[in-house]
């Protein structure tokens, strides 16, 4: 079948020749064949013609969590990867959350089988110990050849600092990619939320800034000593930022990401103990909102993420202390980031990562396989609780003004709008 | 007519300086009323009353029933352990639960902050909330606001210090919110290791040295040190903070002038003060548990007029 985009404004700042440029664009056989300034339909089309369409590489997610197996309440493959690809993301990376852990190549094999039918890939991470205990390392060769594109105990600290200079130096052989969650549990103690003005008020326990930069600090200290890749998730604080920025200037094989919400938010919607603004790492202030987006325009912070978290309601219709962490954040991604960055910049914050999880790179242009997500970036609007996709609902962006629509992507021959 | 700006008491900071005026002088009225030969007002006669202690309490529960008595509703306990809760029902249900009973007001204490807030939104009725984690316990604030005005003669312009365990201490923050919106100034004192990194955001100064704090205050509110909350250790002995942050009459007799010494109770003598000054002129302690049945009447009644 061929699908053809009609007039669909290119936004690809790496291809200078089309970049802004209105252009008709001919899918054949999953390839894109032709980008014309008028392209007639020939044999059975199927035509896209949408006002004011916009078109880019396909986006990418470094940190999504679904919940099969073992929390399919939360949500399925199918499902979250058909969110994806409607909210845009082509290819995802997988967190390893679910129960069992995938801590072997067969949980990897099982992943990957389990998304092949479906347009946005899936990349997934393995433990990095064996059930994610924190003690043995898993058989990170073995899950690296089934698929792995990386290996983390799933928003667990690694508390033996050892372990993480074995990991670093066990890893360098096949290139592995070792994730260390920023956090020092010792010192975020029973801590819920940020530490500030606001746990004060309310009474709840706070996680200082400290327990974060603290342990990325030793991370640094570890990677320099042993050398190997070390990716360090969902930073959160002005000095966890200038740490990354330090171990850079040295050379240090280090990225980091942030999660949009913690561009977005402060501590300060807490007021009212709604659940669902209980993330991890928590939402924290102004000044970290404003060092962390000025981190990611500059390159110190490698990649923003939804840090999608899918949690059922039972687990957040709850006190607040009990409440589980995580928002879902697909949907959203795109209108909060175009609030905050102007299109271009959105766009290209979308797309950047994939190299460093080896996730092959799509490219605009005659000959390149279609990986691209359809878009329009103009049309401001609340976000609603209807614009949800996901199976769970715990959504810190409902009610937030959005700037944009996303219609979907295609991939090969795959078309979700 | 005057009523409260609010339906539910679930922290003063939800509160106004002319609710607490409403409050004490309702208090007033009802304080007249418990020093009668009968103590009994048929107010709430209609309406029911849920005491739903999540957490042991002694005094609070004790002060809440006798309050409710007193105003001829009816009134049912519930006491569930954390465990129980654990076991599977969730806070909501079990509340919706004893509401299905024609409940119109519940006064609850609960380990977690801000479980009061979650479950107002939740459930029908009116909530006073009896404590919730480090949150929140503003029947306690009251009174001891209304115990100062008492001895004092007004709030405003008072020099207040709070002594202990601030970091854990739903008391220190709900006194800290009533005394501040009265206009009295505040200052908290205890161990580095006890006062919230963040407590000066609130509006009040930190003082580690309690002999300086007490030359400054005209009333000290000694904490209860509860050693069975800190899970961890934040001083090394009992005897080690008593040295540096307990009351006793040697040194309240040293000082330039008589100050009031409150204490929310129970009290851990030879703690956080000794006998003797528990037991002085000076000490309001027993006046607070009396003031408290009739601040507690006080708010249950002001709340029950929101629900007719």
């Amino acid at each position: 079948m061929n699908i053809l985009l009609k007039s669909a404004k290119i936004v690809d700042s790496d291809n200078k020749a089309l970049h802004l440029k209105k252009r008709d664009i001919l899918i054949k056989n999953g390839f894109i064949e032709r980008i014309a300034a008028n392209i007639a339909p020939e044999g059975k089309s199927k035509i896209i013609d949408i006002k004011n369409l916009h078109v880019s590489k396909g986006w990418f997610d470094s940190s999504v969590s679904f919940g099969e197996p073992g929390y399919e309440e939360r949500e399925t493959i199918a499902n979250g990867l058909y969110t994806a690809a409607k909210s845009g993301f082509t290819d995802i990376v997988l967190n390893p959350n679910s129960s069992p852990v995938p801590d072997s190549s067969s949980d990897i094999v099982f992943l990957k089988n389990a998304a092949k039918k479906h347009l946005t890939g899936l990349y997934p991470l393995g433990t990095l110990t064996s059930l994610a205990g924190g003690e043995h390392l898993a058989e990170l060769y073995d899950m690296k050849n089934a698929g792995a594109v990386g290996f983390y105990d799933y928003k667990s600290p690694i508390a033996n600092s050892n372990l993480l200079k074995i990991a670093l130096q066990y890893s360098q052989n096949f290139r592995g990619l070792i994730y260390s969650f920023p956090l020092d549990s010792k010192i975020a103690g029973k801590g819920v939320v940020n530490e500030g003005h606001t746990s004060t008020k309310l009474g709840l326990k706070g996680i200082p800034a400290l327990s974060e930069e603290l342990q990325i600090a030793r991370d640094l200290s570890i990677l320099e000593y042993a050398g190997g890749s070390l990716h360090i998730p969902t930073i959160s604080t002005i000095g966890s930022v200038k740490l990354i920025a330090q171990a850079k200037k040295k050379g240090m094989d280090v990225t980091c990401s942030v999660a949009i919400h913690n561009l977005w938010f402060t501590d300060e919607v807490l007021e009212e103990f709604d659940a669902n603004f209980k993330v991890m790492p928590p939402l924290r202030t102004k000044s970290d909102n404003r060092a962390l987006i000025k981190g990611l325009k500059d390159g110190t912070i490698d990649f923003v993420t939804t840090d999608h978290t899918p949690v059922d309601i039972e687990e957040k219709r709850v006190e607040f202390d009990n409440a589980s962490y995580g928002t879902v954040g697909l949907e959203s991604a795109f209108g909060i980031l175009n609030k905050l960055f102007d299109m271009e910049t959105t766009i290209a914050l979308l797309t950047r990562g994939r190299k460093r999880f080896k996730v092959p790179s799509p490219l605009l242009g005659q000959g390149a396989l279609a990986n691209l997500t359809l878009f329009e970036p103009d049309t401001e609007k609340m976000f609603q609780p209807t614009d949800l996709l996901s199976t769970s609902k715990n959504c810190v962006f409902v009610g937030s003004k959005v700037k944009g629509v996303v219609y979907g992507s295609i991939k090969g021959e795959k078309v979700i709008i | 007519m005057s009523e409260l700006s609010v339906r539910h008491l679930l922290g003063i900071k939800y509160l106004n300086e002319a609710d607490i005026e409403l409050i004490f002088e309702t208090a007033d009225n009802f304080k007249e009323v418990i020093n009668r030969p009968i103590k009994k007002v048929p107010s709430l006669r209609d309406i029911t009353i849920a005491n739903i202690f999540f957490e042991s309490s002694t005094r609070t529960k004790l002060s809440f029933e006798l309050a409710e008595k007193r105003l001829s509703a009816d009134v049912i306990n519930f006491s569930a352990s954390q465990s129980s809760v654990k076991k599977g029902e969730t806070l909501i249900d079990t509340v919706n639960n004893i509401l299905s009973m024609k409940v119109d007001m519940v006064v609850m204490r609960h380990p977690n902050p801000g479980a009061g807030i979650f479950l107002s939104k939740h459930v029908e009725a009116a909530i006073i909330n009896a404590g919730d984690g480090a949150h929140e316990h503003p029947t306690q604030a009251l009174l001891d606001s209304y115990s100062i005005r008492e001895k004092l003669g007004d709030v405003a312009g008072k020099k207040v210090v709070i002594v202990g365990d601030i970091l854990h201490s739903r008391v220190a923050l709900s006194n800290i919110f009533a005394l501040k919106l009265q206009g009295a100034q505040v200052k908290v004192c205890g161990p580095g290791t006890l006062l919230p990194k963040y407590i000066e955001s609130l509006g009040v100064e930190v003082e580690t040295d309690l002999r300086t704090a007490l030359d400054w205050c005209d009333v000290a509110n000694m904490l209860r040190i509860q050693k069975e909350r800190l899970d961890i250790s934040y001083f090394p002995t009992t005897r080690e903070y008593t040295q540096q942050f307990g009351v006793n009459k040697a040194l309240l007799d040293d000082l330039d002038k008589e100050i009031v010494i409150m204490h929310p109770g129970p009290i851990n003598r030879g703690v956080e003060i000794t006998s003797d000054v528990a037991d002085s002129k000076q000490s309001i302690i027993l006046n607070q548990v009396e003031n408290g049945v009739a601040i507690r009447m006080a708010v249950m009644y002001l709340l029950a007029s929101k629900i007719k």
